[in-house]
């Protein structure tokens, strides 16, 4: 795994003040969409798709630190859209470094390259770079040609630059486990300092319905992607979470573990869906109906989810909330078998 | 199918709440119709309808909001904008690709 050891520390302290003080429910992610507007047309992601007055619309940095400040998370993601075209993405990350958050700014990196300047290399900033695959794979996901081309020399530039960098994949249905294997070896290869990974998940809102992975096959899917993992792979995410995927631990979501931001107020419940909003974060914790929600709800719309954003929080959970999971996650760390 | 152009027709069959319910999840502005024969276009994208007052919420055409309006105020909901999510799925996407991929090579000079 390679989270490295000052963010691991931070989230374990943070997790266990949170069991100090007895809090049921507290987030562990922010994910902050300051805005909706991208330079791709992803057919995986419902989130671009609506009308230009609300594509033309972004928060301001003070609202996104309103939000920060409010969820109180140790950790922010911004996603969106795309990051990169927000115009103060820069004030808005030198705000939260300032204020200690570890960022992750996701981006397709197309104009990664270009924007680079706007950044200084950081412990608490990392460019998780959006990447689905090998060329052929990836430039298919995002329905755009050439665009793989474009982000491997901005991530070979970022890290020249001393930034960190990570990737996030997506696999969907049809996913072939040995070229995603390759797709490891090639992002090691370019000395990324870790990879996340997730399956997609099929919400009402994203346009192409049947691509996205059903449970068992999630599973199929990961164990034979994982089940022989390459001792130079390195994760940025749970080792646990992993061996969700693979159908080796049972879990339950936990969709307020990666509260979402954006225009439109505190998104209920999760990342994914969208069932309205909370004009805080407060009343998103407080009012949202929690019970409606994961698999054992029978919510039809959780049955086959497993992303990472309701489970990662629950695998983060189980390895500082118990001594097994805590020594779970050490082994696997030990021996990088999953 | 997309719910472009839809002009519910409010009555026994049909309620207020469905006809918002499908509003909300619509990708594309809407016409608000008010009980007062106002009309207000834009995104729905909230709303309650278990509170004491449901509510809708909007962005208008020009991006200002949110605007909540009160169930009770409204007549009907029209479905008036671009769907913004037809048309752009991935099938549509590998179907240009195939077709792109189909077209015969100009020939040399040609």
């Amino acid at each position: 795994m390679s989270v490295p050891v000052s963010q691991m520390w931070t989230v374990a302290t943070y997790v266990l003040r949170q069991r100090l003080a007895r809090r049921p429910r507290y987030p562990l992610v922010l994910m902050l969409e300051p805005l909706f507007r991208c330079n791709l047309a992803c057919a995986g992601c419902g989130k671009i798709q609506y009308p230009a007055q609300i594509l033309r619309k972004h928060l301001s940095v003070e609202k996104c630190l309103q939000a920060v400040e409010e969820c109180g998370a140790p950790m922010v993601s911004i996603p969106g859209g795309e990051p990169l075209m927000y115009p103060d993405i820069d004030r808005l990350v030198a705000e939260l470094v300032k204020r200690k958050k570890y960022v992750y700014l996701c981006t397709n990196a197309i104009l990664l390259k270009e924007k680079l300047d706007l950044f200084t290399p950081s412990k608490y900033l990392s460019f998780s770079v959006h990447m689905d695959g090998l060329r052929e794979e990836h430039d298919e996901a995002v329905c755009r040609d050439g665009v793989y081309d474009e982000a491997v020399p901005a991530i070979q530039e970022a890290l020249a630059r001393g930034f960190r960098v990570t990737t996030n994949t997506t696999l969907f249905d049809g996913a072939s486990p040995l070229r995603v294997r390759e797709f490891f070896d090639e992002m090691m290869r370019l000395g990324v300092e870790g990879m996340m990974v997730s399956p997609g998940y099929s919400y009402s809102k994203a346009p192409d319905q049947e691509h996205f992975l059903r449970r068992s096959r999630t599973n199929q899917l990961f164990s034979e992607i994982l089940s022989k993992p390459k001792r130079h792979w390195r994760f940025n995410q749970s080792p646990l979470f992993l061996r969700f995927l693979m159908g080796k631990q049972d879990y339950e979501c936990t969709p307020w573990g990666n509260p979402t931001y954006n225009m439109f107020g505190w998104q209920r419940p999760c990342y994914l869906l969208q069932d309205g909003y909370a004009e805080t974060f407060k009343e998103l914790m407080e009012t949202t109906p929690w019970e409606n929600y994961g698999r054992k709800s029978g919510n039809e719309k959780c049955q086959d989810c497993m992303v990472h954003c309701g489970f990662e929080p629950t695998a983060v959970n189980h390895t500082f909330n118990s001594a097994r999971g805590f020594a779970e996650t050490v082994m696997v760390t030990l021996t990088g078998k999953l | 199918m997309s719910l472009q152009g839809w002009v519910p027709d409010i009555g026994p069959y049909l309620t207020l709440e469905e006809v918002i319910e499908h509003a909300f999840d619509y990708r594309g502005n809407v016409t608000v119709v008010r009980r007062d024969g106002t009309e207000m276009v834009g995104y729905l994208f909230n709303r309650d309808a278990q509170g004491p007052e449901p509510f809708v919420q909007l962005f208008d055409e020009a991006g200002n909001g949110p605007i909540r309006v009160r169930y009770a105020e409204i007549a009907t909901v029209r479905f008036t904008g671009k769907d913004t999510a037809e048309g752009n799925s991935w099938k549509a996407w590998i179907e240009r690709k195939e077709r792109e991929k189909a077209q015969p090579v100009p020939a040399p000079g040609a």
